[in-house]
């Protein structure tokens, strides 16, 4: 009976696990249990509310040019017409940047037309949920805040013992919730796990309604937020973002916080773990590492590096990182199979074993991992630090030790971070340290290092360009190995940190247009309130560039070849080339250098000839 | 094989254990640095070095979460003393102790000595509280006025303590007595099967501190220094008498062989 009356209404949640044509009897089933469960949640109001709120996004989808159905939930306007969604304007083109004439358009007035806040499903619904302070699990811990000394910071305490039922909790950017499929509470971004654990029952509830249809939910909109589900073995990862990003950026993001959990456990011993006992806390585990996981989180809004999937290195100059990497390279144990050096949380360089991981490259998450675990933890500043850690990407089930050390004490802005597969390496691993210490104090690197900093973009010598970032997708002399990229200091106008996000968001409406799965672009050109944005993505590289607002279309394409110019010549600063590796094996192979002569001649690195 | 030249071994090894929160890295950091300051839950295990006299103690700060159980056996390996820590205001701690990581003491020297460490003693003891135990007292007011100014200071490097009951004066309950500790040291003695006797007596080895006012702090590390000093002697001279076959080559010779790679 309540199914027949809410099949009435449509519904804006869109379920997209299968393809869309197919997606209608579905997300009507789960409108349906979305108001079924808003009905059992709060019997009349909000349901009620939510119900009629909810719109079709049929007639989004039906629009021809529209590739960003993300939008397609204004509900309480008039009906969406292709005039409403500014952003389908861009001029946008496949092959030929000069095709289609400029046309200026504001960017997103989509978010000005979503302003009022009536509706507010899916966020009223995890909210108003109501709250139960129960202590599942927490056995004697539930107030170590209290009971302890050791408590956290006033930002980090402000962030746990924020009142959830609170509007400004509410209007966060962006949630982040870690469950486990029995719907227990492992991670809150915001506020504490056990006041929201009725609220995770409820997500719980809508992944396995969705689930018992044979069905996987992916993502509900409603008219100011996107909430994305990623389900990961027996986690359950779900993102509330009203931050505008597409659907497939904030599962990228909630992987990342999936790898971050995993770096920490090992998938083998949490699906182990759950095997053992549906039920299990698995905060017991995580005791300690929400600052890593809210460390990442920070990162992954503020740093492109993860929306790209690529590192970001220090620009040093060759010679100077050639020299680096051959200290590293000597100083060597058994079973040591990564060393890189860090700087001001960039990299300066990695040098790998050659023979234990032959065809393994080392992934840019697995690097961000890294840095995110040495950054989030000031603890490291002093002592050498021993601890197991798993690189997801290489190996999802074993945990490598690494071995970290600040090298500059009392600055602690250069760190030292070696991996080895032997856990009770640590005395031999400190050797090498002693070592690279050594070789380092007699090259005088430290200060060498501590002249490297990021360039400013006015070293382009392009009047108009703000600010790029430029991902090639293989550095020369570096195929396979690493994926970097390069971008210049943000400044003026950029230096803001309200400044500096909005930059930031506009990279990443770019990048959700050129990634797009229905509708990929290659070039986007982009006339924004006060900037231009062209992106551009070719075989070779992928390129995001900001130019000052009253460029025309003719001087940015100049300016990009400019730029593809200066990167080249650049290159050898810019990038880590000629990766070295060592070998660990009993019979060191003298080959490690040679890799270098053999790629020398593999100058063509594209670009140029696409201009 | 590659010349590996060995890192001159530490003399001792001194371990601290104790669950999450009670102040271990604190008690490190306010004896080495003189300072009590934020600091964030341990990852793995962290090693420093103490030049003691002629000899160099190496303490591992090990990490209390139960997400590094399984290195605490590696870290205990040939410990000379393990300083097993405890917080008075949570009992809790006390019982972990005897649960979680008695056992990994298992891999520690056998004639290991044993401390029991109730930190945090500024929060139920006024003694402690208003320790003018030595030069830290009005250092520690400054950095409690910077940790209180400068927010963003703490965001960077987040922690503690400055505890809103110790700071307004007022004091928690006391969960752990000194007796239960004293207890706790008996049953230790017995785990190891070490006569009461000839052991170091309880009242010794049990100790009260707070990493905080520095209260007792120095005490029960340089009790500890002392008493180590003739297990490092002892040690050295046996060595002179019959060289022994080093361990750690051993396991590394056959690391390699036996687990080279994980993947």
């Amino acid at each position: 009976m309540e199914v027949d009356h809410h099949k009435d209404t449509e519904g804006q949640a869109e379920e997209t696990s299968d393809p869309p044509t197919e997606s209608n009897p579905p997300a009507d089933t789960l409108a349906t249990s979305l108001c079924l469960l808003g009905n059992h949640m709060f019997p009349d109001q909000v349901a009620t509310n939510a119900c009629s709120s909810v719109n079709r996004s049929e007639p989004a989808t039906l629009q021809p040019s529209d590739a960003s159905v993300e939008d397609s939930g204004l509900d309480e306007g008039p009906p969406p017409n292709p005039g409403t969604d500014s952003r389908t304007q861009d001029s946008e083109c496949q092959t030929n940047l000069a095709a289609h004439p400029a046309e200026r358009v504001t960017e997103d007035a989509a978010i000005n037309n979503a302003q009022s806040d009536s509706g507010e499903f899916v966020v009223t619904m995890l909210a108003k949920a109501k709250l139960e302070e129960q202590g599942i699990g927490v056995k004697g811990r539930s107030s170590p805040l209290l009971e302890t000394g050791i408590q956290e910071s006033p930002s980090f305490t402000s962030h746990r013992d924020e009142d959830v039922t609170a509007d400004s909790w509410r209007r966060h950017r962006k949630h982040v919730f870690v469950l486990s499929e029995a719907g227990k509470p492992i991670y809150s971004r915001y506020g504490s796990e056990e006041a929201l654990s009725s609220t995770m029952g409820v997500m719980m509830a809508l992944v396995s309604f969705v689930q018992s249809g044979d069905n996987i939910i992916r993502s509900v909109y409603s008219e100011e937020n996107t909430v994305v589900f990623l389900q990961k073995g027996p986690l359950v990862l779900v993102c509330v973002s009203s931050s505008r990003q597409s659907e497939q950026q904030l599962r990228e993001e909630l992987l990342y916080v999936y790898y971050q959990i995993i770096s920490m456990l090992t998938q083998a011993s949490i699906s182990r773990i759950f095997e053992h006992k549906k039920n299990y806390d698995l905060r017991r585990l995580l005791a300690g590492s929400e600052k890593i996981l809210d460390g990442l989180l920070n990162l992954v809004d503020s740093d492109p590096s993860f929306l790209l999937a690529a590192v970001h290195c220090l620009p040093l100059a060759a010679s100077l990182r050639d020299s680096l990497s051959q200290i590293l390279q000597k100083a060597i144990t058994p079973n040591l199979v990564f060393s890189i050096l860090i700087a001001k949380n960039q990299l300066l360089t990695i040098v790998q074993e050659k023979t234990v991981i032959e065809d393994a490259r080392l992934a840019p998450a697995d690097v961000h991992l890294l840095l995110n675990l040495i950054g989030a933890s000031s603890a490291f500043q002093a002592g050498e630090i021993w601890t197991p850690i798993c690189l997801p990407l290489f190996n999802p089930d074993c945990y490598f030790y690494a071995y970290i050390s600040y090298l500059d004490p009392p600055d602690c802005t250069v760190c030292l971070l070696l991996l080895s597969t032997d856990k009770e390496a640590f005395y031999s691993v400190a050797e090498c340290k002693r070592k690279i210490e050594e070789a380092m104090l007699a090259q005088n690197s430290l200060s060498l290092i501590a002249k490297a900093q990021s360039y400013s973009v006015s070293q382009v010598g392009v009047s108009d360009l703000r600010h790029f970032m430029y991902k090639p997708f293989d550095v020369p002399d570096n195929y396979r190995q690493l994926t970097q990229f390069t971008s210049p200091e943000m400044e003026a106008p950029y230096s803001s940190e309200e400044e500096k996000m909005r930059l930031l968001d506009l990279y990443r409406y770019m990048h959700s247009r050129i990634h797009s799965t229905s509708r990929p672009l290659k070039l986007i050109y982009h006339v924004a309130e006060r900037e231009t944005l062209l992106a551009w993505v070719t075989s070779k590289f992928e390129l995001y560039t900001c130019f000052s607002p009253l460029v025309t279309k003719t001087c940015a394409i100049t300016a990009i070849t400019k730029l593809l110019r200066w990167i080249k010549k650049e290159e050898d600063r810019l990038f880590i080339r000629y990766p070295p590796k060592y070998s660990t094996t009993p019979n060191p192979s003298k080959s490690s250098r040679s890799s270098r002569s053999d790629q020398q001649d593999t100058t063509d690195n594209g670009f140029l000839s696409l201009l | 094989m590659p010349d590996v030249p060995k890192m001159k071994k530490p003399d001792a090894k001194l371990v601290l254990l104790g669950d999450m929160n009670v102040g271990k890295t604190s008690l490190l950091h306010r004896y080495m640095e003189r300072k009590f300051k934020d600091t964030i839950s341990t990852v793995g295990g962290a090693f420093f070095l103490k030049q003691w006299g002629p000899h160099n103690i190496s303490i591992w700060d090990t990490a209390g979460r139960e997400q590094f159980h399984g290195l605490g056996s590696m870290y205990c390996r040939g410990a000379a003393a393990v300083i097993l820590t405890y917080d008075v205001t949570n009992w809790q701690s006390l019982a972990e102790l005897e649960e979680r990581f008695l056992s990994l003491t298992d891999t520690a020297n056998h004639d290991c000595i044993y401390a029991l460490v109730g930190n945090k003693a500024d929060l139920t003891d006024p003694k402690a509280h208003l320790c003018q135990d030595s030069d830290v007292l009005s250092e520690d007011r400054t950095d409690c006025e910077e940790a209180r100014t400068e927010p963003q200071v703490l965001s960077a490097c987040p922690t503690p303590p400055a505890s809103p009951a110790s700071l307004s004066g007022m004091l928690l309950h006391k969960q752990v007595a000194r007796e239960d500790a004293v207890a706790l040291y008996g049953r230790i003695l017995r785990y190891k099967g070490l006569d009461e006797k000839g052991s170091l007596p309880a009242d010794r080895m049990c100790f009260e501190t707070s990493a905080k006012t520095g209260y007792n702090v120095d005490a029960l590390f340089e009790t500890l220094f002392d008493l180590v000093l003739p297990s490092i002697l002892r040690k050295r001279h046996e060595n002179q008498a019959s060289p022994t076959v080093d361990l750690e080559d051993c396991r590394e010779a056959s690391g390699k062989r036996g687990k080279s790679s994980c993947c």
